[in-house]
C-alpha cells in the first residue's frame, strides 16, 4: 500500500515537472527573440531596437495618427474584417453546404469556385477599385475573397465525407432527406466547419492588412504604409507586432468558441 | 414446429450479388426464413459470408436484387419503423449525449420532447446506463456504448430488433457480460430478436433458433431448434457442449 502511495507521488512529481516545463518553454522562445532583436539592432543598420518600438507604440497613444490611436487602428481592421466574415460565415457555409451535400450542385458549381478560388486576393484589387472606388465596401470585398474559399473548402469537405454509420443510423429510423441534413450530415461536420472558421479568420486577417497598405486611412495596414513611407522604422514594427498579438488572440478565440459550441471534439478518441 | 407460432417476418428467396472487378460476386443466394414473434433467432455464418448483408436488406440499408420480404403479412420495400437495429460499429454519434442518442429515433418521428426523453430514459435505466444521459460516447468505454445502442433500437419500439455482431468489438469478458445483459433486457421487454455472430458458443448461449448459414454465397445450411434447453444456460452444461459441437462440426470453414 505504501509503495504504491509512492508511485502516485513519483507520477505526479513527473507530471509537475512537465507542466512546468511547458509554461516555460514558451517565456524561453519569445525571450530569446527579444535577445535576437536587440542584437540585431546593436549593429547600428538602423534597425529600431524593442525598447524604440515600445516608446513609438507609447506615443502612438499620446499622438494619434490620423485621429486613431493604436487600439483605433486595430479596431477599424477588426471591423473590415468583422463584415467579412459575417458573410463568409453565412452565405461561406450554406455554400459549402450546398455543394459538400448536393452532387448536383458540385458538378455545377465545382469549376468555377475552383478557378475563383486560385485567383489571389491581391489580383483583384484593380478592378475591385475600377468598379466600387477607393471606400470601405471595396476593401470588405478584397477580404471576404481572400477568405472565402478557405471556409468553403473545409465545409464541402465536411459534407461531402459524412460518415455511412451515421446516415445508416438515419435509414433506419426513416429520416427525411431534410433531417439527414440537418441532424445528421450538417452536425457531423461541425468540426470541419470550425476548421473552416479558424482558417477564413486568419486568411482574413492577412488579406486586410495587404489591401490597407494599397491606399487606406486607417488600419493596421494603413500604419505599415506609413511608416514606410515615412521611413519611420519603429512604428513599422509596432505595426507588425499588433498583427502578431491580435492574430494570435482571434486564433484563441475561434479555438475557445469551438470548444464551446462542440464539447465532444475535446478529446478525440475512436468510437 | 409448434403450429401456434406466429410468423412476423418471412423472407423469401432472397438473392444479393454486387458487381466487382472480375465478374459479379454473389453475397446471398436464395435464403427463405420464417422468424418467429418473440424469438430470439441466431444467424450463425463464417467470416465474411452474407450475414451483415441479409441484415442490411431486413433493415432496408441495401435493395436484395431478388427475392421478397413480408413484415407481419405485408411485403416492405426499404425501412421500417417496426424494425430497429444495433449496428457492429455502434454508430453512435459523437456530437450527441447518450440522451442524445437514445432518443434520437423518437426525434426524428416528432415525438414531443418531454415524452421522448421519458421513453429514452426508462430503457436507458433498462440497459443500466443511468446516470450516464449526459456524457458523451467518447467517455464511455466499449460495452456502455453497445449498451446505448440497444436502448437507442428499443427506444423507438420496434417489432423486431436486429443485432449485427453487436458485440464483435469487445473484449471477451465484456462479451460475456453483454451477453448475459442481452438476456436479461429481451426477457424484461419481450421482442423479435435477430442476432447475427460468427461465434458459435455465443449462438448457442443466445439462441431459441440459430440458423447456420454456409460459406459464400450465403444459403441456409441448417435450422437448429434450441428450445428445449433452458435459459439462462451454462457454457460448461454437457448439453450445451454437444449442441455447441455439434454445430461446430457443421460450420464451414472460413478462408
Amino acid at each position: 500500500m505504501k509503495k504504491n502511495n509512492e508511485m502516485l507521488s513519483a507520477a505526479e512529481i513527473r507530471e509537475k515537472r512537465l507542466g512546468v516545463l511547458y509554461k516555460i518553454l514558451p517565456v524561453i522562445s519569445v525571450l530569446l527573440l527579444v535577445a535576437l532583436w536587440l542584437a540585431a539592432s546593436s549593429s547600428g543598420t538602423g534597425f529600431p531596437s524593442p525598447i524604440q518600438v515600445w516608446d513609438r507604440t507609447v506615443q502612438l497613444f499620446v499622438k494619434p495618427v490620423k485621429k486613431l490611436s493604436l487600439i483605433g487602428h486595430v479596431g477599424v481592421s477588426l471591423r473590415r474584417i468583422g463584415l467579412a466574415l459575417l458573410f463568409d460565415w453565412t452565405f461561406g457555409i450554406a455554400f459549402g453546404v450546398l455543394i459538400g451535400w448536393f452532387p448536383r450542385a458540385k458538378a455545377f458549381f465545382g469549376p468555377l469556385f475552383n478557378a475563383f478560388r486560385a485567383i489571389p486576393p491581391l489580383a483583384w484589387i484593380p478592378l475591385i477599385t475600377l468598379w466600387f472606388g477607393i471606400g470601405e465596401f471595396p476593401k470588405v470585398l478584397i477580404v471576404i475573397f481572400g477568405s472565402l474559399a478557405s471556409i468553403v473548402v473545409n465545409v464541402q469537405a465536411g459534407m461531402s465525407n459524412v460518415e455511412k454509420m451515421y446516415l445508416d443510423v438515419g435509414t433506419v429510423f426513416n429520416a427525411t432527406p431534410r433531417q439527414r441534413l440537418l441532424k445528421i450530415a450538417f452536425p457531423s461536420a461541425l468540426d470541419a466547419i470550425f476548421a473552416g472558421v479558424r482558417t477564413s479568420t486568419s486568411a482574413a486577417w492577412m488579406v486586410v492588412l495587404a489591401a490597407e497598405m494599397l491606399g487606406a486611412n486607417a488600419g493596421v495596414g494603413f500604419l505599415i504604409s506609413r511608416g514606410m513611407d515615412s521611413l519611420d522604422m519603429p512604428l513599422v514594427l509596432t505595426g507588425m507586432v499588433a498583427i502578431g498579438v491580435v492574430g494570435a488572440i482571434l486564433a484563441i478565440v475561434t479555438q475557445f468558441a469551438e470548444r464551446m459550441i462542440c464539447p465532444w471534439t475535446r478529446r478525440k478518441k475512436s468510437y | 414446429m409448434d403450429e401456434k407460432k406466429k410468423v412476423i417476418l418471412r423472407l423469401e428467396n432472397i438473392c444479393q450479388s454486387y458487381v466487382v472487378q472480375n465478374g459479379v460476386k454473389d453475397a446471398v443466394e436464395n435464403v427463405s426464413l420464417e422468424i418467429y414473434d418473440n424469438e430470439f433467432l441466431v444467424i450463425l455464418g463464417p467470416g465474411h459470408c452474407g450475414k451483415t448483408v441479409l441484415m442490411n436488406m431486413i433493415a432496408g440499408l441495401e435493395k436484395p436484387v431478388g427475392g421478397k420480404i413480408f413484415l407481419d403479412g405485408e411485403e416492405i420495400h426499404g425501412s421500417d419503423r417496426r424494425i430497429g437495429m444495433v449496428f457492429q460499429s455502434m454508430n453512435l454519434m459523437p456530437w450527441r449525449t447518450v440522451m442524445g442518442n437514445v432518443e434520437f429515433g423518437l426525434e426524428l418521428a416528432g415525438v414531443k420532447k418531454a415524452e421522448r426523453r421519458a421513453v429514452a430514459q426508462k430503457y436507458i435505466d433498462l440497459v443500466g446506463l443511468t446516470g450516464f444521459e449526459n456524457s458523451y460516447p467518447h467517455e464511455l468505454s466499449g460495452g456502455m456504448k453497445q449498451r446505448v445502442g440497444i436502448a437507442r433500437a428499443y427506444t423507438n419500439n420496434p417489432q423486431i430488433l436486429l443485432m449485427d455482431e453487436p458485440f464483435g468489438a469487445l473484449d471477451a469478458q465484456t462479451r460475456y457480460a453483454m451477453e448475459e445483459e442481452v438476456l436479461r433486457i429481451w426477457e424484461q421487454e419481450k421482442r423479435t430478436i435477430i442476432f447475427v455472430t460468427n461465434n458459435i458458443e455465443e449462438a448457442v448461449y443466445l439462441a431459441d433458433r440459430i440458423v447456420l448459414l454456409s460459406n459464400c454465397p450465403a444459403t441456409v445450411k441448417q435450422v437448429y431448434d434450441l428450445s428445449g434447453l433452458p435459459k439462462p444456460r451454462n457454457m460448461t452444461d454437457p448439453a450445451f457442449l454437444k449442441i455447441r459441437s455439434e454445430v461446430s462440426a457443421n460450420t464451414d470453414l472460413a478462408l
